[in-house]
């Protein structure tokens, strides 16, 4: 379970956010919608430790992320974080296996690597290199990657922003497939990815298929 | 880690690559002016036998150290072999031993010395035996045994004149009887003989007179050493001149008495071991003004070869500095290069490190790849640079073999370690600084 409580960001052109507390419950997919620039990606990277709040707490199983130390941050991110970006943050000089590999400098077991490209339909491309790969297969080997350390949260952030609509439907429905039983916290844009979704988040016009998360409010 | 970290190695391999030359290059030729410039100048002092003094033609004091120690350059003008033994009796002066040498002939590029076996004392055979009093033998360097591939018993056939340009196809065959250990030195590249086998060769002391005036004119002008010409040497009087208080009996006074002379028995240096300074002092007194012998008058030199050698030592000391100061500006110029590469190859891995940040690798486990990565660049270009030196000391090998110096090919100091060293370290220390730097920066929007 993720419970954001008084959490907001201030960043440096003193633009800031402030959420409003919210709860992720385990094992439910949660669909993030809005406009540019209203939050959803920094509050993503504060999950992930990426980010470190101005306010508030963000607790993650009993452990209060925004007063971890960077070292301790790192180490929850490669535990219990799969992160998938929209630029798919891949190696492209590198092959797809090497992409998932590179987990193992933490010492990641990758010995599922195959279990999951198989099940994501990309198995047959496991020797080629990224630059080879459609975009629709790059993001899949993200996923892959964020998936194969079989994490407790998945975060996607515009998982589907570099891929037509087919495509995207193909990766979100493979994403929520094998993400089953995990928290999926995945921000889109597309309003008809919802389906796949538990719960939906409209973070602009503050609805949500959930009573205690609201929008974020947006400061000058 | 190692794994990946060549992984990402063979992407970057275009850089990589000109970073491993560019280390190479530079710490190659710093290893190798070191080592070249140290070799030559511990050559000079290290294989220099140990001679109380030197007796020779006067002329160039260096000229006849290096010719009598170093077999380099040309032997100054000759002396009567006779001077031998009356070195050993002069009174006052404790001579230990007294060894003639001459250079005349050549063997395959390499020079002949005449001498005896007491010019061999300190050095020890590989095979064989000392040639002693048999004449038409000869001892061999190492180099010169393997670079022609004689063995014990096999006879070889000596050129006239030092630099081996005048060919004698009659000339006698000598039998090889020893091949010296390796000594690192001008011994090496040098053929030894008795030194009547020497006067044989050029029918010197020999009963047939008419084979001995023909054999004489053949090689008159090739071997001055061997022929009392008594001409000048590097603007001294030539000997009989007006020096001479005993009477003019130079080489122009009596033909018949040159003739003899030109026949006769002579030596480019002899070698002298006293018991000590005193010793040294009475016979340099002795050489400073012009000595008769066998009616004839000589200028002569007694030289302290410490001494003379030193000077030459000084000469190269001062060059060794210059050859110090341009291997720091390579070096300062290697971390400048290898730091401006690592900056500019850091800069173009941002995206990979804010990459494997992102996904939770740790700043420490960055570090440690492109540390790694970096340590094996550094291991390579050291090891072909150190490789590239060795090869390239082949070649200086030939070059210093004009100043009779043999170069150690195995020989590494712990300079050459330490640069080497340095260099590593040069490779390394620019990636770690980047990587603590760039690592640290989560380069992620909201």
């Amino acid at each position: 379970m993720i419970e954001i409580k008084g959490l907001g960001k201030q960043f440096q052109n003193e633009t800031e956010i402030i959420y409003n507390d919210m709860i992720f419950q385990q094992g439910k997919s949660y669909m993030l919608l809005g406009a540019s620039g209203c939050g959803k990606s920094t509050l993503l990277n504060m999950i992930a430790g990426v980010l470190s709040p101005t306010n508030g707490k963000i607790i993650i199983d009993g452990i209060n992320m925004a007063q971890a130390t960077q070292k301790q941050k790192d180490k929850f991110r490669i535990e219990k974080i799969g992160y998938i970006f929209q630029d798919f943050k891949l190696i492209n000089e590198m092959s797809v296996a090497d992409n998932i590999s590179i987990l193992r400098l933490e010492g990641v077991d990758v010995s599922k690597m195959d279990e999951t490209l198989k099940a994501l339909g990309i198995y047959e491309k496991k020797n080629a290199k990224i630059k080879h790969l459609s975009g629709g297969q790059k993001q899949r080997v993200a996923i892959a990657r964020a998936l194969v350390k079989k994490p407790d949260i998945i975060l996607a952030d515009e998982p589907t922003g570099n891929l037509n609509f087919a495509i995207g439907e193909q990766v979100i429905k493979a994403l929520t497939e094998i993400s089953k039983g995990k928290t999926l916290i995945a921000v889109t844009h597309d309003e008809r990815l919802a389906k796949y979704f538990d719960y939906v988040i409209n973070m602009d016009e503050m609805t949500s298929g959930i009573s205690d998360i609201v929008s974020p409010k947006e400061v000058e | 880690m190692l794994k990946f970290a060549l992984k990402n190695m063979a992407i970057k391999k275009v850089q990589i690559i000109l970073v491993v030359i560019s280390i190479v290059i530079s710490a190659g030729i710093a290893v190798l002016a070191f080592n070249v410039s140290n070799q030559v100048s511990q050559g000079l002092t290290d294989n220099t036998p140990k001679y109380s003094l030197i007796i020779g033609s006067r002329g160039s004091k260096t000229q006849l150290a290096m010719n009598t120690l170093f077999f380099v350059d040309e032997p100054l003008d000759s002396i009567p072999y006779t001077l031998v033994n009356e070195i050993k009796t002069i009174p006052g002066a404790n001579i230990e031993e007294v060894i003639p040498f001459a250079m005349a002939d050549s063997y395959a590029g390499y020079k002949v010395v005449g001498t005896t076996d007491g010019y061999f004392g300190g050095y020890t055979l590989k095979e064989g035996k000392l040639f002693g009093d048999d004449t038409h033998t000869a001892v061999v360097g190492y180099n010169v045994a393997k670079a022609q591939g004689l063995e014990i018993g096999k006879v070889i056939y000596t050129s006239h004149g030092a630099n081996g340009h005048k060919h004698d196809g009659e000339n006698q065959g000598i039998t090889v009887v020893g091949i010296l250990d390796r000594t690192h030195s001008a011994f090496d590249n040098t053929v030894f003989t008795n030194i009547e086998t020497l006067w044989a060769l050029h029918g010197i002391g020999e009963h047939d007179e008419e084979h001995k005036e023909e054999h004489v004119a053949q090689t008159k002008s090739a071997i001055s050493l061997l022929t009392a010409t008594n001409e000048p040497t590097h603007g001294e009087p030539s000997n009989g001149g007006d020096h001479d208080t005993e009477g003019d009996t130079g080489k122009d006074e009596s033909s018949g008495e040159n003739e003899h002379e030109e026949h006769g028995k002579t030596v480019s240096a002899i070698l002298v071991k006293t018991d000590g300074l005193a010793s040294n002092g009475i016979i340099t007194e002795i050489y400073k003004d012009a000595v008769n012998i066998e009616g004839k008058s000589y200028f002569l030199q007694a030289i302290n070869p410490d001494e003379t050698i030193r000077t030459v030592k000084e000469d190269t000391d001062n060059t060794k500095a210059i050859v110090y100061v341009l291997c720091g500006v390579i070096l300062l110029m290697n971390v400048m290069v290898i730091t401006i590469i690592t900056i500019l190859n850091m800069y173009h891995s941002t995206k990979e490190i804010a990459l494997m940040r992102l996904i939770g690798i740790s700043a420490g486990k960055i570090n440690l790849l492109y540390v790694i990565e970096n340590a094996i660049i550094g291991f390579i270009s050291v090891i072909l640079a150190f490789g590239v030196s060795r090869f390239c000391l082949l070649f200086m090998n030939e070059f210093v073999a004009s100043w009779g110096i043999v170069i150690n090919m195995s020989r590494v100091s712990l300079v050459e370690i330490l640069i080497l060293l340095g260099v590593f370290i040069i490779s390394v220390l620019p990636t770690a600084i980047c990587t603590v730097i760039m690592s640290k920066r989560d380069s992620i929007g909201g």
